[in-house]
């Protein structure tokens, strides 16, 4: 039986160039994946009117029991200890992902800077008693020049 | 054929085909769903959770009075022309139409039957939607405030 063995190509130049390319967005992305702020968001729906109940903790974006109409607030600090401006957007994910609302995003922090992003929660008529509305929120922090 | 023949003749096609979707779609859909507005973005969340900021519907006209029923989602024109607002029929008066938001605590102004655009194109019930689809409306009237 014969096999064929055909002799290994060598790259080109350009082909080291796009793969060095690659490899280095991939690993940029990584950074910026595994940097990013990663919260559980929840918020649960009581039955009633004006009834807001809290939840302190700093683990979670957790907006604790509301009834319709009622809205809660919770804000998170970034700090930008980076001798370079942070670009930060926020991603929101799950039930919860359409009611939770920002003051900002898409926005920049100067270098060795903080801020704050303001998320809120306001609890329709069209909520469902009894339910948790939860999922995930995703600071995403992105060094720029 | 030459390569270059051929590369121009692609993207011919390419072209032909992008231009009909872009010109021909809303024609189609115009044709099809008897209205002059067969699409419309959701800019608000007053229609929460069927529909969401950002959702792209299809509207159904050439609708009689008679055809209308509560709970149906329709279209209407503000009389100031105050744009175009999605809601669910809430109740019919006569030749008068109130709708509500799904979200909403309180029911919209009383319309005329001549107000009504059409109403949403559904499929089980469920209005047919795209999500984020109508995003690109959405920013543009955010762009103009």
């Amino acid at each position: 039986m014969e096999e064929l063995i055909q002799p290994k190509k060598k790259l080109r130049l350009i082909d080291k160039i796009v793969l060095a390319v690659l490899l280095l967005v991939f690993l940029f992305a990584f950074y910026v994946t595994l940097d990013a702020n990663k919260y559980r968001a929840l918020v649960r729906v009581v039955a009633g009117e004006g009834k807001v109940g809290v939840n302190p903790t700093d683990q979670a974006l957790d907006f604790g029991d509301l009834s319709r109409g009622t809205s809660a607030v919770r804000r998170v600090a970034i700090e930008n200890g980076l001798p370079l401006s942070l670009y930060v957007f926020a991603v929101r994910t799950g039930s919860i992902r359409t009611l939770v609302k920002l003051d900002k995003n898409y926005f920049r922090i100067p270098p060795r800077s903080s801020d704050k992003i303001e998320f809120s929660v306001y609890m329709p008529a069209s909520a469902e008693i009894d339910r948790v509305y939860d999922g995930r929120v995703y600071l995403f922090k992105i060094p720029m020049p | 054929m030459s390569r270059a023949a051929r590369f121009i003749l692609n993207l011919f096609v390419y072209l032909a085909i992008i231009g009909g979707l872009i010109f021909g779609l809303p024609r189609f859909l115009t044709w099809a769903l008897e209205t002059p507005y067969p699409m419309a973005a959701i800019t608000s969340g007053s229609m929460w959770p069927v529909l969401n900021e950002g959702d792209l519907v299809f509207i159904q006209g050439g609708r009689k009075l008679e055809e209308l029923k509560v709970g149906d989602i329709i279209v209407w024109r503000g009389t100031e022309d105050r744009g175009f607002t999605i809601h669910r029929v809430a109740r019919i008066n006569g030749s008068q139409i109130i709708t509500k938001g799904d979200a909403n605590f309180n029911e919209d102004q009383p319309i005329e039957f001549d107000q009504v655009v059409g109403r949403a194109l559904t499929f089980r019930d469920r209005p047919v939607h795209i999500p984020h689809l109508g995003s690109i409306t959405v920013l543009a009237s955010n762009w103009k405030k």
